[in-house]
């Protein structure tokens, strides 16, 4: 290999100049057109309120996807072909296990599980440090679609990417403010689409191509909008007052709940996880489903993929299990995201497990308003 | 220039607390070139030939030596450093005349012709006393690739039984020999010993009239070996065992005693000279458990050749849920697992045979029938049918024949080791 070559910089695969996502890992590629191109430190970036302009949407999304030459298991070196030379642990790819924090109130990991060998789940993350704003996207790439997990992540960027450059909306009803998020999540999703639709032209639009759910949060002073495709998940999680679960599977899992059958019964037939509505190029239906909710208290608006609320599929479950791990963690997204990572992949972590949390405090966000308001 | 290639053949994927993970690394050899011209120094050939009194007995033996050893001469390539050697109760020079080693030309070809016509039987088999011989001539010259060529027709006699050993401690990593007994009144197990020691082979000759044939493409082997020294170099992680690493075919050979600790996790085992040839490895290493989803290397196998690294492979272990990945063996690891199961089982056999328990040589041999049949080893099958009466391979059940010549059963064991490839794809 000559020094001309370019590399991807989390794992070293040899990339071709102009690729958005590394073909190897599947990592993001800013400004690849330099071999040294580095992908930004996770620190937290400003997304615009009212009356700013929009920012730049080519700007890399905050993430720490690092390839490291020490081995995370014994501390020994990696060496060049990937794996440990003391303890032979392979080199964990950034890919398969990543966390981003873009705030102190907002945080995820996203994580290949146990079973699978790749991990085709993804997610985006944005927020604004004052608690103002924040964006949630997780896609699940569809595994018995090869190169699924490439079109997951690009779904994910683009879609955050786009939310990120929608300007904060003034004062206003929450009827307004519920159609500004809706149209916002409606065009987010589209950009998504043609992510994927893009990942599967890259790869000459093969037979099966590669596609992707997805469900977008976005978190606007006390309103949560929701929109989504397929199985993938967001619940409001209020720590007083009833759990939600924001959105509904489109799956025939909801169909067979909705021909009668219980929860149990509909989860032990092998058609639950076939999902009627996605995201890619042979997607029938990629018009989003939208809800709503507003935020009258404390509470952690989780958005997750399947890996994660198989092991806890009612509502009442999932939030016993976030009120449980928190009383741990404490008010910290990240280390709670963690958790729920953690205790997914203990139950067996068969599928790829992603846990997006935003802590939403209105109580908190006034006092900011008000010190910083001066 | 030589290219080597290595290629692993295992099933990664080990149940939840499994820690033993079997590969089989298939080397090949390409453009290996001819012994002592691949600029890395110069090759030596010693050719010893037993003199002892019983190669008169009857004289077809010594007269088809005289003739194998001749033909031998005409295969080494001019430039090469030879000698011949007489082996009777003491090692005698036979060319050069003074213990040393000649240039291999047209003249010092004709003069050793001249010399082994000359040759005659006399005196006892004092094999050790031959190898020292070989090793101290060997050391004589400056050479990259030294190999030897040992033919004798008995046991050893006329020396101290520690005198082999001792030899052979000395010889180890000096040289390589290729060993052939003639008749069938020499004791397989002492040549076994020192083509395991020295990195060659061993055979039988039963007729006499077969071994000019046999030394002629022994040095013409010989000679395609333009590769001086390979080794198998092998890192496993820490805290993990290497069960062992065998040769697994052409032939069945445990490397395993020869490893020498190169670096905390680093081994290397001896593989002698190569040349266009491939050669595959059974190597089995028992790692630390690992939490399941976890992949690690259990084995880095590297082909190394004058400290360069030829080629690599990696041996990896997968911990996974899956019992559909975890229950499966990889073919190549059955293959040669019962291939050394086979050479074992017929060694054990012949030695419960010659110790009068025959109900345990029937069962091992019946074993080895089996093996054999399933495996599709004709070779093997072949040599087994002369020993015993297979009444149902695919059962393993055989009968002892009633009158074996000690030839035949000598056959079986010599060639016990021979594998055949794992047939592809079925």
């Amino acid at each position: 290999m000559t020094s001309e070559e370019l590399t991807c910089p989390a794992c070293a695969a040899p990339i071709a100049v102009g690729d958005t996502f590394c073909e190897a890992c599947g990592a993001q590629l800013s400004g690849a057109s330099s071999p040294d191109a580095q992908l930004p430190p996770a620190e937290p970036q400003e997304v615009p309120v009212a009356g700013a302009p929009a920012v730049d949407t080519t700007a890399p999304i905050p993430r720490t996807v690092k390839s490291s030459a020490v081995c995370a298991q014994c501390g020994g070196r990696i060496l060049d072909d990937g794996f440990c030379g003391t303890c032979g642990q392979k080199a964990r790819s950034p890919r398969d296990h990543w966390s981003e924090q873009p705030a102190a109130w907002v945080g995820g990991v996203c994580d290949r599980g146990i079973v699978h060998t790749a991990n085709e789940d993804a997610m985006a993350l944005a927020a604004t440090a004052d608690g103002s704003l924040a964006i949630l996207v997780v896609c699940d790439g569809v595994t018995s679609a090869p190169h699924s997990d490439r079109a997951a992540l690009a779904a994910a960027l683009a879609a955050c990417g786009q939310l990120t450059a929608v300007p904060m909306l003034g004062a206003t009803s929450v009827a307004a403010s519920v159609n500004y998020w809706t149209e916002a999540l409606q065009s987010a999703a589209n950009e998504a689409n043609s992510a994927a639709v893009g990942v599967a032209h890259t790869m000459g639009d093969p037979p099966e191509p590669p596609s992707c759910t997805f469900v977008a949060a976005v978190v606007a002073g006390s309103l949560i909008t929701v929109a989504w495709c397929g199985d993938s998940r967001a619940y409001w999680l209020p720590d007083a007052g009833p759990p939600r679960q924001l959105t509904v599977d489109h799956s025939l899992g909801t169909e067979l709940m909705a021909s009668g059958k219980s929860r149990a019964e509909a989860e032990a037939d092998p058609a639950f996880h076939t999902i009627t509505r996605w995201l890619g190029n042979d997607s029938v239906d990629h018009e989003p489903e939208i809800a709503s909710q507003s935020i009258d208290g404390p509470g952690w608006l989780l958005v997750c993929s399947d890996g994660l609320w198989n092991y806890a599929s009612a509502v009442d479950e999932i939030a016993a299990r976030v009120s449980q791990l928190s009383a741990t963690t404490g008010s910290d997204p990240l280390p709670l995201a963690a958790a729920l990572v953690e205790w997914a992949n203990a139950a067996g972590g068969h599928d790829n497990v992603t846990a997006a949390l935003a802590r939403c405090d209105p109580s908190l966000r006034l006092q900011q308003e008000r010190t910083s308001g001066g | 220039m030589a290219e080597f290639k290595a290629e692993v053949f295992q099933n990664e994927f080990l149940a939840e607390g499994a820690t033993d993970v079997h590969a089989v690394v298939s080397v090949a050899c390409t453009g290996a070139g001819t012994a002592g011209q691949s600029g890395h120094g110069e090759a030596a050939e010693i050719i010893i030939v037993d003199t002892s009194g019983s190669m008169d007995m009857p004289a077809s033996k010594i007269v088809a030596a005289r003739r194998a050893a001749k033909v031998a001469l005409g295969e080494i390539v001019d430039g090469t450093w030879f000698a011949v050697i007489s082996g009777h109760s003491v090692a005698q020079m036979v060319y050069p005349s003074h213990p040393g080693m000649a240039k291999m030309t047209d003249v010092t070809r004709r003069e050793a012709v001249h010399m082994i016509d000359a040759l005659r039987a006399g005196g006892a088999t004092a094999i050790g006393a031959w190898i020292s011989a070989a090793t101290e001539l060997f050391s004589q010259v400056q050479t990259a690739q030294r190999h030897a060529i040992l033919l004798t027709d008995g046991k050893i006699e006329g020396e101290p039984p520690s005198a082999l050993p001792q030899a052979l401690r000395a010889a180890e990593g000096q040289f390589q020999c290729d060993c052939r007994g003639i008749g069938s009144d020499w004791v397989v197990d002492e040549l076994r010993e020192i083509a395991n020691a020295l990195l060659g082979t061993v055979d039988i000759i039963a007729k006499p009239d077969d071994l000019e044939a046999d030394f002629e493409s022994m040095i013409r082997t010989s000679m395609s070996r333009g590769v001086a020294d390979a080794r198998l170099r092998v890192w496993a992680p820490q805290g993990s065992d290497v069960l062992f690493v065998r040769q697994v075919a052409p032939s069945v050979e445990d490397l395993s005693a020869k490893a020498v600790q190169v670096g905390p996790l680093i081994r290397e085992y001896p593989t002698g000279a190569w040349s266009d040839e491939s050669r595959d490895y059974h190597v089995a290493v028992r790692v630390p458990v690992a939490p399941l989803g976890n992949e690690r290397l259990a084995a880095r196998v590297e082909v190394v050749v004058n400290d360069e690294v030829m080629a690599k492979s990696l041996v990896k272990a997968t911990w996974s849920p899956d019992a559909n990945l975890t229950t499966r063996i990889d073919p190549a690891v059955a293959h040669y697992t019962g291939q050394a199961q086979l050479a074992d089982a017929i060694q054990k056999g012949l030695a419960a045979k010659a110790a009068g328990d025959d109900r345990t040589a029937t069962v091992l041999l019946g074993e080895a029938a089996k093996i054999a049949h399933d495996s599709g080893n004709e070779d093997t099958t072949r040599l087994l049918s002369k020993v015993v009466d297979v009444v149902d391979a695919e059962a393993g059940t055989v009968r002892l024949k009633a009158n074996i010549e000690r030839a035949d059963e000598m056959a079986l064991d010599t060639r016990s080791t021979k594998t055949t490839r794992i047939r592809k794809e079925p």
